[in-house]
């Protein structure tokens, strides 16, 4: 068989299109890259190397470079929080008579295990530090507003679910403190009503014993990674659909190449790795005794995020089902905030929506301060 | 130069599409891959160079930690486990064997007659099945493959390759202990 003459320039014949003629290697990367690193379109048609290039090429608005981090951060602490959680759970026994002596084993006799163990620890701070940012910042600029809902929800989404990651991997070591501050845990989650009773039907019940532990250490290892990968997903999927945010009139507006974006976002990313090596090794998180279900430690207090709610709902002189109801009501108008709010964003309205935003974030610490004060002896 | 209101909206960017002949890669004539050998800065190969060693030693470093930690940890040997009391003396008849489930090292121990007891591994040599004591035969006996044993440890027949590891058996006070 005689084949006509080729003359269309072709890569290197090499692994890649030896691969690239047996699956779509672009599909892969596509899909791949939904959850951190790609946020404009991928041409799935193709071939892998060219679309690399033609998406590094991309021209992309300079300022859109440094707020873009929080989003890939959330994915790389997510990877490493995925490696490092799995490391852990090669040693740990999800009982309430093994869960303390394996978490011990691997902080104290193996090797590198602490590290990994604090590497978990402050990566899961870190992760919650940015996801929260990345929360305010959505609301700062706007981000909300149409065709950015599902962008919301989706962010909104990965910040209940990072909270409930602590919630669920704070337990699982079954020390003392952390054992009774998931006790004033779920007191606070159980004053809810509607979703307090739902919430111990799943969790396994009011009293923290075993089938509690063995279902947060299900939740931890499998439900929330899945929820939070499938709002990364969301996320970068809707990014992907809408675009940028619109950019200033102007000629002067000084544009960039998505190639420099991510060799910044690379620097940054390193930055991120070496302050959280640093963190870990420096200042641990302690690890002490065994939880006794008999013995109640001194000065316990709720997670933090969860100091707010607790103050509002001892400090105010209502029945704690209207506090509780209200504080319901405040997690879904935050949810769906881009269906209710619906006021056009101008110059004015927009330091409007600042400063009411600023106002709640005030309000809030100051619960949570009052709610830490509260039981102060 | 950017121009405002000149940015390409997603469906502009697409292309036509691409599709592969289904045509074997023909191995490319020199003149071709011309643009590769385009003049490089020694600066920037250097630069590259440096940017890669030292990816490359930061994964060994963590493939270091990693391994280190993976490393399945030994358990149960110790040197308090090394004696293991079996029971009292009277409590064995003359002829009979008991299994001693001792962590990764259980072994039988043996009663030949009034003053004799052996101790040995119960692990078969061959794929560590644990063999069976038949007292009509005064054999150890492997279900797996049905290698045989006597009770000195020695290969009687079938695939095991090496005899079976022995150990030392002391009476205190009537009690029986082994010495791993």
């Amino acid at each position: 068989v005689s084949l006509p003459p080729d003359s269309s320039p072709r890569p290197r014949a090499g692994l890649v299109e030896w691969l690239e003629r047996r699956v779509n290697l672009t599909e892969i990367f596509s899909f791949l890259t939904h959850f951190g690193v790609v946020y404009t379109p991928v041409d799935t048609r193709q071939p892998l190397r060219e679309e690399i290039r033609s998406i590094a090429e991309q021209r992309i608005p300079a300022f859109a470079v440094g707020p873009r981090i929080l989003g890939l951060l959330a994915a790389i602490l997510f990877g490493l929080q995925a490696v490092t959680g799995m490391l852990l759970a090669y040693y740990y026994r999800p009982t309430p008579e093994t869960a303390f002596e394996s978490t011990r084993t691997i902080v104290r006799d193996l090797p590198a295990g602490w590290f990994i163990h604090q590497m978990h620890a402050w990566g899961a701070l870190l992760l919650i530090a940015v996801v929260v940012l990345r929360l305010l910042r959505f609301y700062w600029d706007g981000l909300y507003r149409p065709p950015r809902e599902i962008l919301w929800i989706s962010v909104v989404g990965m910040a209940w679910v990072v909270l409930q990651f602590d919630f669920t991997g704070h337990l699982l070591g079954w020390e003392a403190r952390s054992y009774w501050s998931t006790m004033r845990g779920m007191e606070v989650i159980f004053a809810l009503p509607i979703v307090g009773p739902i919430l111990a039907y799943l969790l396994g019940g009011r009293i923290v014993n075993e089938d509690v532990l063995i279902r947060f250490y299900i939740l931890h290892l499998l439900v929330l990674p899945l929820f939070y990968a499938a709002f990364l997903y969301l996320s970068f999927a809707t990014l992907r659909r809408v675009g940028f945010s619109p950019m200033p009139e102007g000629p002067g507006t000084r544009t960039t190449t998505f190639r420099a974006h991510l060799y910044t976002m690379m620097i940054i990313s390193v930055i991120a790795f070496g302050l959280l090596v640093t963190l870990a090794t420096l200042v641990p998180f302690h690890f002490h005794a065994k939880a006794d279900p008999y013995s109640t430690p001194e000065a316990v207090r709720a997670p933090w995020y969860m100091l707010a709610p607790y103050g509002l709902l001892q400090g105010l002189p209502l029945p704690s089902w209207m506090t509780g109801l209200a504080l319901v009501l405040i997690a879904f108008a935050v949810l769906l905030m881009p269906f209710w709010l619906r006021e056009e964003r101008n110059a004015v309205t927009g330091r409007r929506l600042r400063a009411a935003g600023i106002a709640a974030l005030v309000v809030w610490i100051g619960l949570g301060v009052f709610g830490a004060l509260l039981d102060r002896k | 130069v950017y121009v405002a209101g000149s940015h390409p909206s997603p469906a502009a960017n697409y292309r036509q599409p691409f599709r592969f002949d289904f045509v074997e890669a023909r191995v490319p004539d020199p003149e071709s891959r011309g643009d590769a050998a385009a003049p490089v800065g020694d600066r920037r190969q250097f630069l590259t160079w440096l940017s890669r060693a030292f990816l490359g030693l930061w994964a060994v470093g963590a493939a270091a930690v990693v391994s280190a930690y993976v490393k399945p940890p030994r358990r149960g040997e110790g040197a308090a486990e090394r004696t293991v009391r079996v029971g009292l003396l009277e409590d064995l008849p003359i002829g009979e064997g008991r299994l001693v489930r001792h962590g990764v090292t259980p072994f039988h121990v043996i009663r030949l007659d009034a003053t004799r007891i052996v101790a040995v591994s119960a692990v078969c040599t061959h794929v560590r099945c644990i063999l069976g004591f038949d007292r009509e035969r005064r054999a150890l006996i492997c279900p797996c493959h049905d290698g045989r044993f006597d009770v000195n440890g020695n290969v009687v027949s079938g695939p095991p390759p090496r005899a079976l590891p022995t150990y030392t058996v002391s009476v205190r006070a009537g009690e029986v202990f082994v010495h791993l």
